[in-house]
């Protein structure tokens, strides 16, 4: 049966890559912000507000967003899978997350519009 | 840390967005619980990424046997708790 790429059905090989490809995307973030923070000796609103308003920066923190989001449907749906047994159970909270995931990225994106 | 991420995409949107929001956090920040947030955030962040780099590592076929891939272990926990101490210090 060809995979249909249409549909969003992964299976563990995507998973497998989109975990480590977006790991590597939030670790150049999270990196970033550090080297930020440590070479920035006294941080204003300015300073602050100036790092994020240059277009790189926004598309960098939202594809950061973005992955972390992926990034936490796969972990957390391996995490669950191992702990919450009751298919109920874990769906429910798999919704509540990713939600609140799917969240952390609306609210970026509408922050970095406004910068 | 995906809770940790509540207060960190919080304190970033009030922040980011206007000058009496990011005196609001800077204040926090002075405060004991904005440290006590900060450093336990960017400690399991740190073990995260360590653990994550260990693990790249390992898919590319090392750190596989019983010895090696204990010491790798070791190795991350002990960069951890180092890096950890010397957020400490920066934070207080």
């Amino acid at each position: 049966m060809v995979t249909n790429q249409a549909s969003l059905k992964r299976d563990g090989v995507q998973d497998y890559i989109s975990l480590r490809t977006t790991a590597v995307i939030i670790a150049a973030f999270g990196l970033y912000m550090a080297w930020f923070f440590i070479t920035t000796p006294s941080i204003t609103f300015d300073v602050w507000q100036g790092l994020f308003s240059g277009l790189g920066m926004k598309v960098f923190t939202l594809a950061a967003l973005v992955s972390i989001m992926i990034h936490v449907r796969i972990g957390l749906w391996q995490v669950l899978t191992d702990y919450v047994k009751p298919a109920g159970a874990r769906g429910l909270i798999q919704y509540a997350l990713n939600l609140i995931a799917f969240a952390y990225v609306a609210v970026g994106l509408f922050v970095l519009w406004g910068v | 840390m995906f809770f940790a991420l509540l207060f960190v995409i919080w304190a970033w949107a009030v922040s980011v967005s206007s000058a009496e929001g990011f005196a609001m956090v800077a204040e926090c920040m002075q405060g004991w619980v904005g440290k006590l947030i900060a450093i336990g955030t960017v400690s399991a962040f740190t073990y995260h990424l360590l653990g994550g780099l260990r693990h790249m590592v390992m898919d590319m076929g090392h750190w596989e046997e019983l010895q090696s891939g204990n010491n790798s272990a070791k190795a991350i926990i002990a960069l951890w708790v180092v890096l950890t101490v010397v957020v400490g210090v920066v934070l207080w």
